[in-house]
């Protein structure tokens, strides 16, 4: 491990609590007993970043590595730093290689750099890194995202349009929108058991909905089975059931449920959102997708990924300024909605606007990198010695 | 038609479409192409170039002296260099042009201030360089201070002051060179084309002592800042105000030269490029400039090499592409100079600003405070939403006279020095108006006699802005709102006599008023302008925008300062300019949607015309809808019943 002074010690402290002004003073204070502390440095750059001031942040991050070549979290805070500057791409370009190498299975240096090339118009080192990042993550979607993106621009929507879909369906904060929909935040500390819940609708409905949230379809099945054994009517039951059918990929299934749903109560937020899924992941159903999906949002008109789900039906559709109306919408409501900024930058490009379209991908990559929290995962991975 | 009646109806044409007090103008830069050397300074036949911007009513051009070409040797000076000089003047003088000269600018290509025999001293403060440098400046203006072609005379541009390294150094300097022309030209305007924002930005260097020495102020955006103040597209949002802003920031008594007019990469479409030069001419006009200039006539044609290298100093981007034909650019400077002509300033008065924006003096301290970081952020977004509220709005700085001022607005401020805190209760105390919000720490004891509020402490970082309005109409239409944004502190508030206008969901007051003296005293809880600025300013809540310009609008009425032409749509932009029998009105739209703004003024209009002339409409009523196109300005003139 690598020693640090108590110095910096109390500005992690600081930094890591979001206390960004003490926790200046406090580099700064490290920084005075000892010019040539690395982490100092590299905590400063990563706090001037996070207040979005790139020239002092592109400052001390070189600094720090200058002191230390090996301080990854240094490279990361410069790329960022660079990238959200503008204008110094082709600096960009090496400080992602660099760190790609340093931190080979770090997938996030992989997109940034594939986004640096594309800065830089190196389209096709562009689309390798992003397949790289993809070799190392299946599940990265900003790197489908951005090769949709490319797609985008090379061919056309027809050609990208599958990118979009693949890349939303990867999407976890689908299911916590349905989950949220249901007053669900989180899941269960523990598995629930059938055997131990109470024998009225509500309970058993809540029930299948915990279950559900913790990937349990089975028992998710057996609870919703006893409600709609009692009234197979229970709209409530049935968009349940279909969610859980869309789960296990039995579209038809899901679609007949949420139909049935929908016809009992039309406007039950949850049966118009699995509905919405089903139509829009069938070839030809789109139009009704973007229907249900325009009821949707009146149900859940809080909720960004609602109008996210509109967008992106409207845009299969190639109604390109009603779904940049959604996509605002969204944005509004989330400006960290990495699907709605990659979405909009879709539209931007239909329609020749590329500095808008590009500012909406480095808002993305702003905030997707942002809630990654790699800043940390890097810093403490160098403290300890590991990667670095 | 004869001749001569041919030529007259031309002159009155030229005169209508000139203004002697807007210069617009255009930098013409020696090279335009990066394989060129610095030997071939303005090696190229510029006819085409005058021509067309003679067509397009420019009529003020910058033409860059190149002290590397014109004095090789110590002492020695090229007649060519001067033989080329002459030729240009010649040239824009045939073109009814005129031109101001740059005597020492830096483009990163030409090497014009890189003086062979200079041996690397720093021209900017070693004693020997700085005389030879005044003896090249008393040559030229000599040679031409007869010419009337010559305008004024530029000491130096953004790029070579940014090599200053203390406000004593660019002082000293200024100094000299400014009394070495002024011994050989007394008429012509001097001045240094700096922006003291972003040269302060750039170099933490204040030049405000050296540019209050001459005779014209300089507003100039350059990328740096526009990435540190509103990063993001620059047709919509933010990024659209921050000229306005600076030139209000650069405003001290002095003429301002908006500079630089025009994108700063070569990133964006014809139209994106139109657009932008669009809303900076509207805004440098509406914001009380007194000229511009555009960036650059032709691209640059850089070398074929990728990945693609962008010059730092911006000027790459012309109004002509690199083959020399006309961009949409030019097409909207010349619908502008139409304008600006008829907006005669002896006839029409730009509506005072009676609400200012304080810039907190902390701006200038260094880091490890970031007061000076936050600051001009904050106080962007404040004048945005005072413009947004449709407000004449000026800018000033902690130290600068209030008195001209109805109201004032101290944005998510830190501290203030106790005679500023003395100077704002004078001014409520004398009937002004003010709107403080929170910027973190302890407050200052005077917060409690003004606002009548008692400071408990801080509560720290809030994810979620809630208002629940306790008054009604106290300050406005207010409505009770939950959030998504980040505040970095929250104020806790005791009762001290304020009215609590509204709390957050808790019951903590987040809105006060207090009756001081003769005036009103507003308290934010919270440093809302700030956490805008560092949150997504693109995409900022509604609610906390609609709050902050419901509250400045309330305040300024109550103060006499209200928006003379009232507008329903905040993103349009206005600005009077008020005449005996008419008025004239411009309306910038500064979304990307086309609007159709409604105007309402106090008394009942007749009719309404183009500014440029055309056919009048009539209203017969006090409100009027304006349709802008995206981007769209419009410029009015409004007769009265």
């Amino acid at each position: 491990m690598t020693a640090r002074s108590s110095q910096v010690l109390m500005a992690e402290g600081l930094a890591r609590s979001e206390q960004v002004p003490a926790a200046v003073e406090a580099c700064y204070d490290a920084l005075a007993v000892n010019d040539a502390e690395p982490f100092a440095h590299c905590l400063l750059a990563h706090l001037l970043l996070e207040g979005d001031f790139y020239d002092e942040a592109i400052a001390e991050a070189t600094r720090a590595i200058e002191l230390d070549p090996d301080c990854s979290p240094a490279y990361l805070a410069l790329g960022l730093a660079y990238d959200r500057r503008g204008g110094m791409w082709d600096q960009s370009v090496l400080v992602w290689h660099e760190l790609a190498e340093v931190v080979p299975d770090l997938v996030t240096a992989h997109v940034q750099l594939g986004e640096a090339f594309a800065a830089a118009q190196f389209e096709e080192e562009a689309i390798d890194s992003w397949k790289r990042a993809l070799e190392l993550d299946p599940k990265e979607a900003r790197a489908l995202y951005n090769l949709a993106i490319a797609a985008l621009k090379r061919e056309g929507m027809a050609t990208a349009l599958p990118g979009f879909r693949k890349a939303g369906e990867l999407d976890p904060s689908q299911d916590d929108l349905f989950f949220a929909l249901l007053g669900i935040r989180s899941a269960p500390d523990r598995a629930v058991d059938p055997a131990k819940v109470r024998e009225d609708r509500d309970s058993r409905l809540g029930a299948a909905a915990l279950a559900a949230r913790a990937d349990d379809l089975f028992v998710t099945a057996e609870l919703v089975r006893m409600v709609l054994d009692e009234d197979p009517d229970d709209a409530d039951a049935l968009a349940l059931a279909a969610f859980t059918y869309l789960k296990q990929e039995a579209a038809n299934e899901a679609m007949a449920c949420a139909l049935r749903a929908v016809a009992i109560k039309p406007d039950l937020a949850t049966a118009l959102y699995t509905l919405g899924v089903v139509y829009s992941r069938r070839a030809g159903l789109s139009k009704h997708a973007a229907r249900v999906f325009i009821a949707f949002t009146k149900a859940a008109s809080q909720h960004a990924l609602a109008h996210v789900l509109l967008a992106e039906s409207l845009l299969g559709l190639q109604r390109y300024s009603q779904s940049k109306k959604a996509y605002r919408v969204a944005i509004r409501l989330d400006p960290a909605c990495v699907r709605a900024r990659f979405g909009l930058a879709a539209v931007h490009l239909t329609e020749g606007l590329h500095a808008e379209a590009d500012w909406e991908v480095r808002r993305a990559a702003y905030y997707d990198t942002r809630r990654q929290g790699l800043f940390w995962r890097l810093y403490d991975e160098y403290a300890e010695g590991g990667a670095s | 038609m004869s001749a001569t009646d041919e030529h007259s109806s031309k002159d009155v044409e030229n005169a209508i479409v000139r203004q002697a007090e807007f210069p617009i103008g255009i930098d013409l830069y020696p090279l335009d192409e990066e394989r060129r050397g610095w030997a071939d300074w303005y090696d190229r036949d510029m006819e085409p170039e005058f021509s067309a911007l003679a067509d397009a009513r420019v009529w003020l051009v910058r033409i860059f002296v190149s002290w590397k070409y014109f004095e090789p040797q110590v002492g020695q000076y090229d007649e060519d260099a001067a033989g080329r000089l002459d030729a240009i003047l010649d040239m824009a003088s045939a073109h009814d042009m005129k031109v101001l000269v740059s005597l020492f600018a830096d483009d990163r290509l030409a090497e014009m201030t890189d003086v062979p025999w200079g041996k690397r001293r720093d021209p900017r403060t070693d004693d020997y360089l700085i005389q030879r440098e005044i003896s090249l400046a008393q040559r030229v203006v000599n040679r031409y201070r007869a010419h009337p072609v010559v305008w004024g005379w530029e000491l130096a541009n953004e790029a070579f002051c940014t090599g200053f390294k203390s406000e004593s150094d660019i002082e000293r300097w200024t100094t000299m060179l400014r009394d070495a022309i002024r011994e050989v030209d007394v008429e012509r305007p001097v001045l240094l084309g700096v922006d003291p924002e972003t040269l302060y930005r750039t170099t933490g260097v204040d030049a405000r002592g050296a540019i209050d020495m001459n005779e014209y102020a300089v507003s100039h955006l350059t990328a740096p800042y526009r990435v540190y103040a509103a990063e993001g597209p620059v047709t919509s949002g933010p990024a659209t105000y921050l000229e306005g802003f600076l030139l209000r920031a650069a405003a001290r008594d002095l003429p301002v030269l908006v500079d630089g007019v025009g994108v700063q990469s070569l990133d964006f479409s014809l139209a994106e490029e139109a657009a932008s030069i669009r809303t900076s001419l509207y805004s440098a006009l509406m914001n009380g400039a007194s000229g511009v200039m555009v960036r650059r006539y032709r691209d640059l044609e850089t070398e074929k090499r990728e990945p693609y290298f962008r010059d730092p100093f911006e000027v790459l981007v012309g109004v002509a592409d690199v083959e020399g034909e006309v961009k949409p650019s030019l097409g909207e400077i010349k619908r502008f100079a139409r304008v600006a002509a008829r907006v005669d300033r002896r006839r029409y008065q730009p509506a005072p600003e009676r609400v200012a924006v304080l810039m907190p003096a902390e701006r200038y301290e260094p880091l490890p405070s970031l007061a000076g970081l936050y600051g001009p952020r904050a106080c962007l977004q404040a004048y945005i939403g005072a413009k947004e509220a449709h407000l004449p709005v000026d800018v000033v700085r902690e130290g600068d006279e209030l008195g001209a001022h109805h109201a004032l607005i101290i944005p998510s401020a830190m501290k203030l020095s106790p005679g500023t805190w003395s100077e704002v209760a004078a001014f409520v105390q004398g009937g002004g108006s003010v709107v403080m919000s929170y910027g973190g720490g302890d407050t200052d004891p005077a917060v409690r006699e003004v606002f009548g509020i008692e400071f408990l402490g801080d509560h720290g970082v809030r994810r979620t802005v809630s208002c629940r309005v306790a008054q009604p109409g106290v300050l406005g239409e207010l409505c009770s709102f939950d959030a998504r944004l980040e505040l970095p502190h929250f104020a806790l508030l005791g009762h001290g006599g304020a009215t609590i206008v509204a709390t957050d969901a808790t019951g903590s007051p987040l809105l006060t008023v207090n009756q001081y003296g003769q005036g009103k005293a507003v308290y934010i809880a919270a440093p809302l302008e700030r956490a805008l600025a560092q949150g997504d300013p693109w995409a900022a809540p509604a609610a906390v925008r609609d709050l902050l310009r419901t509250v400045y609008e309330s305040v300024a009425r109550a103060a006499g300062a209200g928006p003379i032409v009232d507008c329903d749509t905040p993103e349009v932009e206005v600005a009077v300019f008020m005449g005996e029998e008419d008025d004239i009105v411009i309306a910038l739209n500064h979304s990307p949607e086309a609007v159709t703004a409604m105007l309402s003024v106090e008394r009942v209009v007749a009719s309404v015309a183009d500014a440029r002339g055309g056919i009048p409409a009539d209203v017969g009523g006090k409100t009027f809808g304006v349709p802008l196109a995206s981007n769209g300005a419009a410029a009015l003139r409004l007769s009265y019943s």
